[in-house]
């Protein structure tokens, strides 16, 4: 008798017949074969010798001070999409939460749901982006947990991924720490995570294949530290919601307005054309791998060379700066020498989109 | 992007600003009828660049805002059905309906699914033919040839389980409605660019004479709409009253023919409730009754929606342009996008979602918000 | 639903007994019915699509004609600014100038 026909019989059997080419129930069970999906399927990618102890937790230590941790989880769909998966895009953003709080960083859990029935050509290419973003990045993964759960009730995967990161004295940036004067930088273009994924979704063609920014952004915010240090006031990366609700939240959090110029947003053509076609305001596309930075008028050259003198970078743009007049309030002037206000999107743009 | 950027030249669009200045010897008051035109107006600030010399007057150019209460209602009940999958164009999803809306039905269950073309939500009915789709068919005379060329194909192919909700309206008699009221204070009308690239402008000549106002067929980036009411602000200081044409690059006199011919073969005009006006008398089109297998009314139970609208909400003033947006009480505190009273400040075209969205709580301020 | 924009066309066929087409918007492309040009464009050309379909024929030498006027008035209004401003500061520097 087949599986198949077990299960509709009213019995989960968990032991699978004949070749398993997908996640089964019984993977999540803890038992032997949780530790086949692990042995085969996750330890061969993640060399990290807390992992290889499979232990309830990982022990590291750490200097005196203070540590930052972010966690953030990833229901992204499609799962694999133009410039990455949910493996790279889990580790990207974290380790970018962490780089926005001026810490390097160094650790990194991740949680997996997966829903029964992914085929493991999916998981594998998953874990694969995943750990060869790690390694990019220099972080490890110390610890994880699988779970399981029934065909319908997960898009495939759903990854939680937690970081720690270490905190440097001279880069201390925070939402409410800009200040009326500080310029506004951009480290690259703007729009290309959401347009790649909603291009994923809608099958939308480009005649050269738009791909999602998603990177590690903390080897650019090294530059930063060691170029303007305290004169850093302010990163932030646009993640959902895009430009628009990043700079709302700097603007409500530190008390000052934002200026910005249309002409200097960098916009790549084929996201400024999908934008039209699809009804799309650039400003509240999610971004993977660019960082708003707020740098005080003395230390803005420095930054803005800084930025460009790393590929990820090299795009970079001043595009306005934060104003004493209409605090909490973000100001595009446009091309023609008229203005709006640019204002929090109410729901969702583009859900799913992280 | 070619034949698009060059018309959002900022340096062409300040030069024509200041020659409308210099041209306006007083303050003339414009409407553009089309809702994309109201928001590149607000969008791009035109209107506050030309505060002393122009007022804009925003028209009811947004089909969306103009359909009425009870079909938004039967959308609303088709899409609760089981076996129904409802399709429309993404800006109907937060249109609300009596007691609800579209969005909301579907986080209930309800199978609501936004298409880019009405081909799409005809591909669908091949691909589901155990499920009947309906799609919401909403718009001006620029939409009616692609929902007329859904519906000829169904029957061209055989396809029963499709049909269409239709709720077209027709620019011209709206247009009259407004010159006829008492309180009109329109001198010149922006006409819409991309509902003459189906239509052309002979039927606006006789409203130009009758009515003797200038009206300009004008397109939709900031450089046509400025060069559209330069040539209209051109003939009011000339005294002249004709329709000229501002989208040469689209628009021809006599519009799409091909285009009109399906509309005539498929769709008729019928008289039409617009949303917060009233009735006006042979401004819609309705499906022909050969082709009443593909319409949604006929085939559905649709009878007994009562309709029934907030009374704060002042839809049909604005669409007028009796008042402007931040005029309602209600805008931005009782209605605002994510709890709208009325269709104007939900839809992609709607006046109130632009001044909302655009910040504009009070007239000539993008950097005073009352908060 | 006004929302229309332009695209050049870079493939033709047809499906199903209707003219389709491949239009290329800025580097996006998308699948157009060209039923309402039929006979009127080919390759290469430039068309308004709303809703998938292709309602008019980019009328490129009016759209350069009228656009080059354009342009033109603009530099020579810049050039009428330009003068304006030269002139003012003559005046004011023979007045004594500003301070």
């Amino acid at each position: 008798m087949s599986a198949e026909r077990i299960a509709a019989g009213g019995l989960i059997c968990p032991t699978p017949l004949g070749t398993v080419d997908r996640v089964q129930l019984g993977h999540g069970s803890g038992g032997k074969l949780t530790a086949a999906l692990l042995k085969e399927h996750f330890l061969p990618h993640f060399t990290d010798e807390h992992l290889a102890q499979l232990g309830d937790a990982a022990v590291v230590s750490v200097s005196k001070g203070e540590i930052a941790v972010s966690t953030d989880t990833f229901v992204v769909r499609p799962l694999e999409f133009p410039g990455g998966n949910i493996g790279s895009l889990a580790v990207h953003g974290t380790v970018n939460d962490l780089a926005m709080m001026g810490a390097t960083p160094a650790y990194l859990s991740a949680g997996f749901v997966l829903e029964e029935g992914l085929p493991f050509d999916t998981l594998d290419r998953i874990v694969q982006e995943m750990a060869r973003a790690a390694r990019a990045a220099r972080v490890r993964l110390i610890t994880g947990d699988t779970k399981v759960v029934e065909r319908g009730k997960a898009d495939g995967v759903f990854v939680n991924t937690t970081g720690i990161g270490f905190l440097d004295p001279t880069l201390r940036p925070a939402p409410g720490r800009a200040r009326s004067g500080d310029d506004v930088v951009v480290s690259g273009p703007i729009g290309r995570h959401g347009i790649a994924i909603m291009a994923a979704r809608e099958g939308l063609a480009f005649d050269v294949e738009l791909e999602s920014d998603s990177a590690a952004l903390h080897p650019l915010v090294e530059r930063l530290r060691d170029a303007a240090g305290a004169e850093v006031h302010v990163l932030r990366d646009p993640t959902r919601g895009g430009m628009a609700s990043a700079l709302n939240e700097i603007a409500a959090a530190s008390g000052v307005g934002v200026e910005l110029e249309e002409w200097a947003l960098p916009i790549p053509e084929p996201v400024a054309a999908a934008c039209e076609m699809l009804g799309f305001d650039p400003l509240y596309v999610a971004n993977e791998g660019i960082l708003i930075a707020f740098v005080s008028p003395e230390g803005s050259s420095s930054a803005f060379d800084a930025l460009r003198s790393h590929p990820l970078g090299a795009g970079a743009s001043i595009i306005g700066r934060a104003v004493a007049k209409h605090p909490g309030l973000v100001v595009l002037k446009t091309g023609i020498g008229g203005s709006r206000v640019v204002d929090m999107l109410p729901g969702d743009q583009l859900p799913r989109i992280c | 992007m070619k034949y698009l950027s060059e018309y959002r030249d900022g340096k062409v669009a300040r030069a024509l600003a200041a020659r409308i200045r210099q041209r306006a010897s007083r303050r003339w008051a414009l409407m553009e009828v089309c809702g994309g035109q109201t928001h590149t107006i607000v969008k791009q600030g035109i209107d506050e660049l030309l505060a002393d010399s122009v007022e804009m007057i925003h028209g009811p150019g947004c089909p969306v805002c103009v359909t009425p209460l009870e079909q938004i209602d039967k959308a609303l009940h088709l899409a609760t059905r089981p076996d129904v999958v409802f399709t429309s164009f993404g800006d109907m999803l937060r249109v609300p309906g009596s007691e609800c809306d579209l969005f909301q039905i579907r986080a209930r269950g309800g199978d609501v699914r936004v298409v880019y073309s009405p081909l799409d939500a005809l591909e669908l009915a091949r691909r589901h033919p155990d499920r009947e789709i309906v799609f919401f068919a909403v718009g001006f005379e620029t939409t009616a040839p692609a929902n007329a060329m859904a519906v000829w194909q169904a029957r061209e192919l055989g396809v029963s389980n499709f049909s269409m909700l239709v709720s077209h309206v027709t620019v011209p008699p709206a247009m009259a409605v407004i010159l006829e009221s008492s309180d009109n204070r329109v001198q010149g009308f922006l006409a819409a660019g991309h509902v003459c690239t189906i239509m052309g402008w002979t039927e606006y000549e006789p409203i130009a004479q009758r009515y003797r106002v200038p009206i300009v067929v004008t397109g939709f980036e900031p450089v046509d709409i400025l060069e559209g009411i330069y040539m209209t602000v051109c003939q009011l200081e000339e005294g002249r009253y004709e329709v000229e044409n501002q989208y040469v690059r689209s628009v021809q006199r006599e519009g799409n023919q091909p285009a009109q011919e399906v509309v005539g073969q498929v769709f008729q005009l019928v008289n039409r409730a617009w949303r917060g006006i009233g009735e006006i008398p042979s401004s819609g089109l309705g499906l022909r009754a050969e082709f009443s297998e593909w319409d949604a009314e006929r085939k559905f139970a649709l009878d007994d929606i009562r309709p029934s609208e907030p009374a704060e909400c002042r839809a049909g003033e604005v669409l007028q342009g009796k008042i402007k947006p931040f005029e309602c009480a209600e805008f931005g505190s009782g209605c605002t996008p994510e709890r709208p009273l009325g269709a104007p400040m939900v839809s992609s075209e709607g006046a109130c979602a632009a001044y909302y969205n655009y910040g504009r709580y009070r007239v000539g301020t993008t950097a005073e918000v009352k908060s | 639903m006004c929302l229309g924009i332009p695209g050049r066309i870079v493939d033709m066929r047809h499906h199903e007994g209707l003219p389709m087409g491949v239009v290329d918007f800025g580097g996006v492309r998308r699948e157009v019915c060209l039923a309402y040009l039929d006979g009127q464009v080919d390759v290469g050309d430039y068309a308004i699509v709303h809703v998938g379909f292709a309602i008019s024929k980019v009328d490129e030498v009016e759209a350069r004609r009228t656009f080059e006027a354009l342009r033109e008035m603009s530099q020579l209004d810049e050039l009428e600014w330009m003068k304006e401003v030269a002139e003012q500061s003559l005046e004011q520097m023979s007045e004594g100038g500003p301070a």
